[in-house]
């Protein structure tokens, strides 16, 4: 209106941000954004933790203001939006942290928004219950979830965290959404649930709806297709499809720095055997032997439900084994629990790491020594402050901290960092063998390559590691041999550097596609 | 493939298939309390038999009405995930209040609008505090714990401390005008007077709030997480004063019942019984940290203190033993939710 004179307004631009800018006390998170974004075009946001890739969202869904710039949504500018306004709009977003309601079914999480926007957030009203049903049952219907009622009335906090982030992909895709933004939307599912997921997108494109995806995984990105954007240090680093990018060449945009994508490994193991179960069993997988020498890195991976997450609690005692034997250094370790893992020198870094291995509100200093306050403690037995405070520091340097402040809150950490805390946690007790459970889940491509180069320096002072995850390139580049479970088995075992990526999903399929032909 | 998925689901979520007790008692932890209420009866009317008198039941009836009131207030804050101690202080005001200014300068006033200002009354305090909580960011436990006090001490200060004996006529008639009277066995009168309608009146209207209207769900979306909960749309001012203001409404509704019942307004009245009401909500199952419960299990919550604390004299148990037995039942009751909760 009072705008000067534009050109032809283009048909199909849905969403343009204009220098939007964004300031959190000093710091300057944006420094001047513009994009934009077309109905039925597939993006993918791409940039280290840090980069303004969640300020950007936040934005765009009316979580917070700019601090400056306008957004330019179906035509109509705006200096900033309410969360109302952005779901009328059509702007539907699958947070990283999903942002179900726990208490509330699944049915009223997928669908009653949809009622609180058509009412532009009105409490004062009935709502419709039918309707509720119709469009929980559609949605779920479509991001391949069940639609009978016994699921449509489970309450959320109860169903595993793979069905809970397509609970919240089935939310976004409920209304008539023009764009759905996904914030890491693949962080906990597995590679068939991956699948189904890009089918979703590729339905939600044929319909015109615009889908944003922020993420770390660049493999996914090219399965999907589409148009990258790489944000870096708060600005728009590059924009375009992205077959025109390599993917050594996205990492470099993102970090701006070189990223070494070749394998990691490249130190042998020794020859002394450190570790081995036989006969091992618990519920979920069925009695397996394997061992692992001095220095050696071997690579678990499988479904979610193949067992391979049993196992690495069976060997730390989380859920202990319940029949075969663990010998670890030539002596049988008998381990019913967390603490008799420890005594043995076996420490375990869980996938989860907010919920199961950090104090997000205490300290570095304090996170790094929990495992040895007792050997820190003076005649006195009370805490060591100088001590403490000097193990701590040479943990945070030993696992390349970005900050010397061991007094800072861990939870105020990026996920790289909060991860390589806990990594260190453990050298602090110089343990034998380190499970690792999901190491880089949740962080971005700079962080994993130093999670990655503090993987192999732990191997080469010879402590053996197990490494449990789904993500193919991480095992192919960093172990020696990798294990592939599959229905509570080991059903196939190859040497790291021969295997490949296609070779290993078909291993974790094999016996499942079996059994569904049987059914 | 799809086929399967659903198979890998609902394996790992729902069972529908087979009835598992656990699993019901941890979706509806209400029945506990409903197999406790069931056997104190069974249990007292074993011992003494005159329990089953219908006056018996009626006193009971009775004693509930301004328990009842207080506790669906607090159970709609607990389920937003917040939590009330100044609702005794919001009804001793109101009642005491609103007596003075009938006795001394509107002696006509009718009782329905007696009752409507008490009820606008208490919601007015009520927003404060709702105002308070959200603005201020403070827990509610302090906010409320400050406005206890506050609204005591104005009472106190301000209005009067000396004890009325003599209620306005209208007030008085209330508290007697009878649903239901008739002779006992040993010849006394019993009355079931009709304000006690007025707890199931109101418990249904909660009930329908929570589960029929946007606000309902909102309420207990705020007390799932209340960060979500403003992300996906929900206005949390708005749930916030709605909350508030419906708690203090109660409570000066309860406040005024409390005077005409007791024919005498003592401002020194309720302040001090916040967590008997809390105890009466969590033992209905509603967790303290929010986002559970249901209307059902806050009526049997508040029957059993009710039940507890006016029948274990007649089985000739001193009533110094009350909170022994209410202390236990919560422990009791705490401990096994929370096993049940491992367990999943």
């Amino acid at each position: 209106m009072s705008q000067p004179a534009k050109g032809e307004p283009h048909p199909a631009r849905f969403l343009e941000l204009r220098n939007i800018q964004k300031w959190f006390g000093g710091v300057h998170a944006l420094r001047g954004i513009d994009l934009t974004l077309d109905l039925g075009q597939a993006y993918h946001l791409l940039g280290e933790n840090g980069c303004g890739k969640s300020t950007v969202i936040k934005i765009v869904s009316g979580a917070i203001a700019p601090s400056g710039g306008e957004i330019v949504l179906d035509g109509e500018t705006f200096t900033s939006l309410t969360p109302i306004q952005s779901l009328a709009a059509g702007i539907e977003t699958v947070y990283q942290d999903l942002s179900l309601i726990p208490n509330l079914t699944v049915a009223e999480n997928v669908a009653l928004s949809e009622q609180l926007v058509a009412g532009q957030g009105a409490l004062a009203r009935l709502f419709d219950r039918g309707r509720l049903r119709e469009t929980a049952e559609r949605a779920l219907a479509t991001v391949g979830l069940p639609t009978d009622r016994a699921f449509l009335s489970t309450i959320v906090s109860d169903l595993p965290l793979a069905a809970r982030q397509l609970v919240a992909i089935a939310r976004a895709i409920a209304t008539r959404a023009k764009l759905v933004i996904m914030d890491e939307p693949t962080t906990s599912l597995t590679r068939r649930e991956v699948d189904n997921l890009v089918r979703v997108v590729e339905r939600l494109r044929s319909e015109n709806v615009a889908v944003l995806f922020v993420t770390h995984k660049l493999d996914e990105c090219y399965r999907i297709g589409g148009n990258v954007i790489v944000f870096r240090d708060g600005q728009c680093v590059a924009q375009g499809p992205i077959e025109r990018y390599g993917k050594k060449e996205l990492s470099e945009l993102m970090t701006g720095r070189p990223i070494d994508s070749e394998r990691y490994r490249t130190a042998r193991p020794g020859d002394g055997e450190l570790f081995r179960v036989e006969g091992l069993a618990a519920p979920g997988f069925e009695p397996l032997t394997f061992s692992l020498r001095e220095g050696e890195i071997l690579g678990i991976t499988g479904l979610a439900d193949s067992g391979r997450n049993e196992l690495a609690m069976a060997i730390t005692g989380i859920a202990p084994a319940t029949a075969g034997r663990i010998v670890v250094a030539g002596r049988e370790a008998v381990i019913r629990r967390p603490a008799d893992a420890i005594s043995r020198g076996i420490g375990y870094v869980p996938e989860d790491r907010l919920a199961e291995g950090l104090f997000l509100d205490k300290s570095i200093l304090e996170n790094e020594i929990a495992l040895v306050v007792t050997r820190l403690t003076n005649a006195f037995g009370v805490i060591d402050r100088q001590k403490a405070r000097a193990t701590a520091a040479r943990l945070a340097e030993e696992m390349r901290l970005n900050t010397k402040d061991i007094d800072l809150p861990v939870g105020a950490l990026s996920g790289g960092n909060q991860q390589r805390v806990l990594i260190g946690r453990w050298l602090s007790i110089g343990p034998k063998l380190l499970v690792l459970h999901g190491p880089t889940v949740g962080v971005d491509v700079g962080s994993k390559d130093t999670i990655y180069r503090a993987i192999q320096a732990l191997a080469e002072a010879g402590m053996g590691l197990i490494v449990v995850s789904d993500d193919l390139p991480e095992l192919l580049q960093n172990c020696d041999r990798i294990l592939v479970m599959n229905n509570g088995r080991v059903v196939a075992e190859f040497d790291a550097e021969q295997a490949d990526e296609d070779r290993l999903y078909r291993a974790m399929l094999s016996s499942t596609s079996t059994m569904e032909s049987a059914q | 493939m799809n086929a399967s998925r659903i198979e890998q689901l609902q394996e790992s979520t729902a069972r529908p298939a087979g009835f598992s007790l656990g699993e019901f008692i941890r979706r509806r932890p209400e029945s506990i309390t409903f197999v406790l209420l069931v056997a104190i009866c069974v249990a007292v009317a074993i011992a003494n038999p005159a329990f089953l008198q219908p006056s018996t039941l009626i006193d009971i009836g009775r004693a509930s009405v301004v328990m009842g009131l207080f506790a669906l207030g607090v159970f709609i804050i607990l389920a937003a995930g917040g939590i009330d101690v100044s609702f005794t202080a919001i009804a001793a005001f109101t009642m005491y209040s609103l007596t003075v200014l009938v006795l001394n300068h509107f002696p006509g006033m009718p009782l329905l609008v007696i009752l409507l200002v008490a009820t606008a009354g208490g919601a007015l305090l009520g927003i404060v505090n709702g105002l308070l909580v959200h603005h201020l960011k403070v827990p509610s436990l302090i906010v409320t714990i400050g406005t206890q006090y506050l609204f005591r001490g104005f009472l106190l200060s301000f209005i009067g401390t000396v004890w009325i004996m003599s209620l306005p006529p209208q007030m008085g008639a209330f508290g007697r005008l009878p649903l239901l009277q008739f002779e006992s066995a040993n010849g006394a009168v019993v009355t079931l007077p009709v304000y006690f309608l007025i707890l199931p009146a109101a418990a249904v209207v909660t009930w329908w709030i929570l589960n029929r209207t946007l606000m309902g769900r909102a309420i207990f979306a705020v007390g799932g997480n209340a960060d979500v909960a403003s992300r996906l749309g929900y206005n949390l001012r708005t749930v916030h004063l709605f909350l508030f203001g419906y708690a203090g409404a109660l409570a000066g509704l309860a406040g005024i019942i409390h005077v005409c019942a007791n024919r005498q307004a003592n401002p020194f009245d309720l302040v001090g019984t916040e967590i008997n009401v809390i105890a009466a909500v969590v033992l209905g199952g509603a967790r303290i940290t929010g986002g559970t419960g249901t209307v059902l299990g806050t009526m049997l919550g508040v029957l059993l203190i009710v039940v507890i604390n006016s029948v274990l004299v007649m089985v000739g148990i001193p009533s110094t033993w009350q909170r022994l037995v209410v202390g236990s039942f919560i422990l009791l009751a705490a401990a096994f939710f929370v096993t049940r909760q491992r367990k999943k």
